[in-house]
């Protein structure tokens, strides 16, 4: 990498300008909110315009999009998921469910608060969110990149033990890989 | 249509000893409680016999005061255009059911759901343990003693602020030179 | 030569399944030799919650069982609702009730459109039907505010009556989609890709189809006439003139043409409504929902939705609460049994098809 300060500070805005034109999302339609992906993507709302298009696996994928409430056995796997993804990765955590449980808060079965067991970059509220408000979410997670200050992944690295400790309290039977980054 | 439905309960009493008929006789249905080690037998001779070829449902209501689960099947004729209901109780400490899928393949689909949510034991039922859960370690949840909220509350963690839903507001106001709008303000408690 | 048996998970993530589901296959070769579905992806315990809700908030819940096409569930536990309490709808709701029903129904085939085809690798015909769906969802949110969840039909008719002009919106609609499914027969069915994909894959012989409990779309692709709108008639559909198609063969492209004279069909009932659609009253007021109790009894509603046969089983206590209310979904007979047996002797490049044909949709699974 480059020393230089002023030299980092160029690479550092190529890179992130670059990366905010081609985000790649996870085709992992994890809750009822992906019904609304399919109008987001196709003739109307044509989310490709920006970038946007989506990914088949995770290791393609830069975003992994929690379309809406997550159940325990769900999450398990989207932990997987995500760990399997390769940097630079960002959370979208779509639908008031992934915010604060939604109209699920009491079902035993749902995780209430998202951003306790994953990063999450942007929030998109609503139940159902529209297709423009999932453009205008990833336009937000542009901005952000743009800015530098989508750090989700960094921010998971680092506390990583916090996020396990909160996960394996839900997930009894833990038998998943443990990744060395 | 009065008289196709008395035909059947008649039909059905005459066959089998303990059937009793329901009270309901509305929206072409007929409704009969019978005691459970007559279910399969019953639900084969409506099927076989009578032109009841559609199980339409299959439904478990937890009756906790009673002590007592009910066991709903819902069959349905296409030649008749009527819906029989069949009904039976299970005691709820033992709940112990003879399988029917063999009747309508269908059926193994319900039994898994209503092993696991409501603990009920089909004998003869060849499936795998889980269903939708996952290493589930509470009580069957589907059962009335369950507390949902409590288990929510205690298990996973609530927003602060979900109640009034003062974390959206802070949210708006803090969000880059933005303002709650007037609108909004309105329906601040 | 015949290869060592291996065993393929094919989802939760995987870009060819319905939803968030697995299936987990045995294959030699790419001939599956065993599969055996895994659901409880989406299991959020409705049936749960709604003890803790009201007989009317339970209406938020209950559009969230199949995103698709939501009505057809309202429409079960309203008209249930109804049996039990001996409410009469106003003759206008019950026209209004099927204006919406068919809308939802021509969108929800519109989404399967694009499914199908995609399942193939064939990914214009997504562009243009789920492009258009947006016309159906258009009218949605004119009438009821919201594009996916409409929570419209309720206990005692509608919500809201029409909007002015909103029957010339919908005729025009109507107008588009005749002239453009003529486009999508040229891209779809004419299609030799489409064709040799489609026929002879995923059979059902009438006699397992029997056995098995199968309903809807696939039922009549076996050449079974079977709809509840007519065996069973709620609402006005005794009243209309519609046919209901089948077709022979039980293969995914019988069941894609049982599909292809569907939507037409509802065109042509939604013509009919506009036309025949009375004046008057849209709502038989309910009480105070807070403290609505209804009678001791239960009640079973069904409706004909795109998957199949819709139920909704509902047992009151006396109680502001229900006691119990239990979905029986299309997809609950089709998605988990009948897929596992009739995957045996697939190839894996057709599992996705065969979901799609199937019209599996996992939260109606589990719940």
């Amino acid at each position: 990498m480059v020393n230089d300060k002023h030299s980092q500070k160029i690479v550092d805005f190529i890179q992130n300008w670059s990366r905010k034109h081609s985000i790649w999302v996870l085709a992992y339609g994890t809750g009822c909110g992906a019904i609304e992906i399919p109008p987001t993507m196709t003739s109307r709302y044509d989310a490709e315009r920006l970038g946007v298009r989506g990914a088949a696996t995770p290791r393609q994928a830069d975003v992994l999009m929690i379309t809406g409430y997550l159940t325990v056995k769900t999450l398990k796997r989207v932990i997987r998921v995500y760990e399997q993804m390769q940097d630079p990765k960002y959370v979208i955590g779509f639908g008031s469910c992934t915010i604060n449980g939604g109209m699920y808060y009491d079902s035993y079965n749902t995780i209430n608060v998202l951003d306790k067991y994953l990063p999450v970059d942007v929030y998109i509220n609503g139940c159902m969110p529209r297709p423009e408000a999932v453009l205008s979410g990833f336009a937000q997670l542009q901005k952000r990149i743009a800015e530098g200050r989508a750090d989700g992944a960094t921010q998971y690295k680092e506390n990583l033990e916090w996020y396990r400790a909160n996960q394996k309290r839900i997930i009894p039977n833990w038998v998943m890989p443990e990744y060395n980054w | 249509m009065k008289e196709l439905k008395e035909n059947i309960i008649q039909r059905l009493k005459t066959n089998f000893a303990d059937a009793v008929a329901g009270s309901e006789f509305s929206y072409n249905r007929v409704d009969v409680h019978v005691k459970k080690e007559t279910i399969p037998s019953i639900l084969f001779y409506l099927k076989e016999e009578m032109g009841y070829v559609h199980l339409s449902h299959i439904s478990c209501v937890d009756w906790l005061e009673e002590g007592e689960f009910e066991l709903v099947f819902i069959v349905w004729s296409p030649v008749d255009k009527v819906k029989v209901f069949v009904k039976t109780r299970l005691d709820r400490e033992n709940p112990v059911l003879e399988n029917i899928d063999m009747i309508w393949r269908q059926a193994n689909t319900y039994e898994r759901e209503f092993r696991e949510m409501f603990g009920i034991q089909f004998t003869g039922l060849v499936a795998p343990d889980e269903f939708i859960l996952e290493d589930w370690q509470g009580p069957p949840p589907f059962r009335r003693d369950f507390d949902t909220a409590e288990y929510a509350k205690k298990t996973f963690w609530n927003r602060p602020g979900r109640e009034d839903a003062q974390d959206v507001r802070e949210t708006i106001s803090g969000r880059d030179g933005e303002e709650i709008p007037d609108f909004a303000k309105k329906y601040s408690r | 030569m015949r290869d060592k048996a291996t065993t393929l998970y094919i989802g939760p993530q995987h870009p060819g399944i319905t939803g968030n589901m697995m299936v987990k296959v045995q294959v030699e070769g790419d001939t599956i030799i065993k599969a055996r579905t895994e659901v409880g992806y989406l299991h959020r315990a409705f049936e749960k919650l709604q003890e803790r809700r009201n007989w009317l908030q339970s209406f938020t819940l209950l559009c969230r069982f199949c995103v698709p096409e939501p009505d057809p569930v309202e429409e079960s536990y309203a008209r249930a609702v109804e049996m039990l309490e001996g409410r009469e709808v106003p003759e206008r709701a019950k026209y209004i009730r099927v204006l919406m029903l068919e809308l939802a129904r021509m969108g929800s085939y519109l989404l399967w459109y694009g499914g199908q085809n995609g399942s193939l690798g064939l990914y214009t015909m997504g562009q243009w039907s789920v492009g258009d769906r947006n016309y159906i969802l258009d009218l949605f949110e004119e009438l009821t505010g919201g594009r996916i969840y409409h929570m419209y039909i309720w206990p005692g008719g509608v919500r809201r009556d029409l909007p002015e002009g909103f029957t010339d919106k919908v005729l025009r609609t109507m107008d588009y989609f005749e002239k453009r499914l003529k486009d999508y027969d040229d891209l779809m069915f004419t299609n030799t890709i489409f064709q040799k994909r489609t026929q002879g894959v995923g059979v059902i012989s009438k006699e397992k189809a029997v056995e098995w409990g199968v309903v809807g779309p696939v039922l009549r692709g076996c050449g079974i006439k079977s709809d509840i709108r007519i065996d069973d008639p709620y609402e006005i559909y005794d009243q209309l003139d519609f046919e209901v198609p089948t077709a022979e063969g039980g293969d995914i492209w019988a069941r894609a043409l049982v599909r292809r004279a569907e939507i037409r069909q509802s065109i042509r009932i939604i013509r009919q409504v506009i036309e025949k659609m009375p004046s008057g009253e849209i709502y038989n007021k309910i009480p105070n929902p807070l403290k609505w109790a209804l009678p001791k009894g239960d009640a079973y509603a069904r409706t004909e939705a795109t998957r199949g046969e819709i139920g909704m089983y509902i047992v009151s206590d006396g109680t502001v609460n229900p006691r119990r209310t239990h979905l029986r979904g299309a997809a609950y007979v089709h998605g988990v049994s009948l897929l596992e047996d009739l995957l045996v002797g697939e190839n894996v490049a057709d599992i996705s098809a065969i979901m799609n044909s199937l019209g599996t949709c996992p939260p109606e699974i589990e719940r």
